[in-house]
């Protein structure tokens, strides 16, 4: 089971490493905080509680940068 | 899950603060909505005015001149922008160009001022110098100075910037933390100066979050230029708002409640620590100052330029 993770550069085949596996514990797992991206699933905005299925395509989008 | 105000289960937005879940048209609403209640709240806009727009092309001043440009297509306001060019190689022409795109395609009186042109020398040059005394202190000072003059220039009688919630309480606490009770008193809504040559300055934002401005940037696929300042550094301010952002984890509507204390007491701190005003101008430009020179031509003079 895998999904597609773009951020950034980055475009990259990701394993989905447990059910119930949310764009939150992807941004955990990534070090990055909830509060400076949004998140889209398959081209659509949603909240960070969404959990991710197979074959989605998961952009994570930065919103908040320092200066 | 569904939106708290129409029931679509397509949620974007959870609002730790209120508790309200929104759908994208939801969201976008209340964000629009808020602005409008702030500028009427606070009487931002008068029926007549010319507003220039400090558009850099970034999300809050886009933001800024799309929820304005409301007002506009309703002639209630008219609307001018101008976009600073610092003179940062490999960043600022990005939003130079995205500034000039929306300009097009609102079909707004634009310009674009750039530091080299306007004082002959950009940042970069600024930055290779020795002794400098920061990009931020040179940047802000000149970005000020040309701000205003293009609004003396276009006829503009209000400016507005895209100061946001976290820009605001960010000042808020900084300068209570830095004992700097006269910026204290400068901060606000509106910002009226005894001096004439300065034009009235409005944060029609100054409510809503930075992550919910990123987020409606997103959601009405408004292009923005998002990136970092390559001059940006561990600065007092980052440090003030990481703390800010920890608190506000736990109290989410911290924000909200220091910005509601400030204006509560602004107006008795600007009675009783506002400085006089200087009735000087600056011997170089001429531009209102309390000293010889004006704190830009003080810099210049330092810089030889």
């Amino acid at each position: 089971m895998s999904f597609l993770l773009k951020y950034k550069n980055l475009c990259e085949e990701r394993e989905i490493p447990n059910d119930d596996y949310t764009i939150k514990d992807l941004l955990n797992e990534m070090e990055l905080s909830p509060q400076t991206i949004v998140s889209k699933q398959n081209g659509e905005l949603v909240i960070e509680d969404t959990v991710i299925e197979e074959d989605d395509e998961i952009q994570l989008v930065q919103i908040i940068y320092g200066g | 899950m569904q939106c708290s105000k129409c029931g679509n289960p397509k949620v974007i937005y959870k609002r730790e603060e209120s508790g309200q879940i929104l759908c994208k048209e939801c969201f976008i609403e209340s964000v629009e909505k808020k602005v409008i209640q702030t500028i009427k709240r606070e009487k931002l806009l008068d029926k007549g005015d010319k507003v220039l727009v400090a558009l850099s092309g970034g999300k809050d001043s886009v933001t800024t001149l799309q929820i304005l440009d409301s007002f506009r297509q309703r002639n209630i306001i008219d609307i001018c922008a101008v976009t600073v060019d610092e003179g940062i190689a490999n960043y600022r022409q990005e939003g130079v160009d995205i500034a000039i795109r929306h300009a097009e395609r609102l079909g707004i009186e634009h310009k674009v001022v750039s530091l080299k042109e306007n004082y002959g020398i950009s940042l970069d040059e600024i930055m290779q110098r020795e002794n400098h005394k920061g990009s931020c202190t040179y940047c802000g000072v000149f970005r000020r100075t040309i701000i205003n003059k293009a609004a003396r220039e276009m006829g503009a009688t209000k400016i507005a910037t895209g100061h946001n919630l976290d820009d605001e309480v960010q000042g808020i606490m900084m300068n209570y933390l830095e004992g700097n009770t006269d910026n204290l008193t400068k901060l606000g809504a509106k910002t009226v100066s005894e001096a004439e040559e300065f034009t009235v300055k409005i944060k029609p934002l100054r409510e809503i979050p930075e992550r919910e401005i990123g987020l409606y940037v997103v959601a009405k696929e408004l292009e923005v230029h998002f990136d970092s300042c390559p001059y940006a550094m561990q600065s007092f301010r980052g440090e003030v708002s990481e703390v800010i952002n920890q608190l506000a984890e736990k109290h989410p509507t911290i924000k909200y409640s220091t910005l509601r204390g400030y204006d509560k007491i602004k107006n008795v701190l600007k009675k009783e620590m506002q400085k006089d005003y200087a009735h000087g101008r600056c011997k170089r430009c001429g531009e209102p100052s309390s000293n010889d020179l004006c704190k830009a031509c003080s810099f210049l003079e330092e810089l030889g330029v």
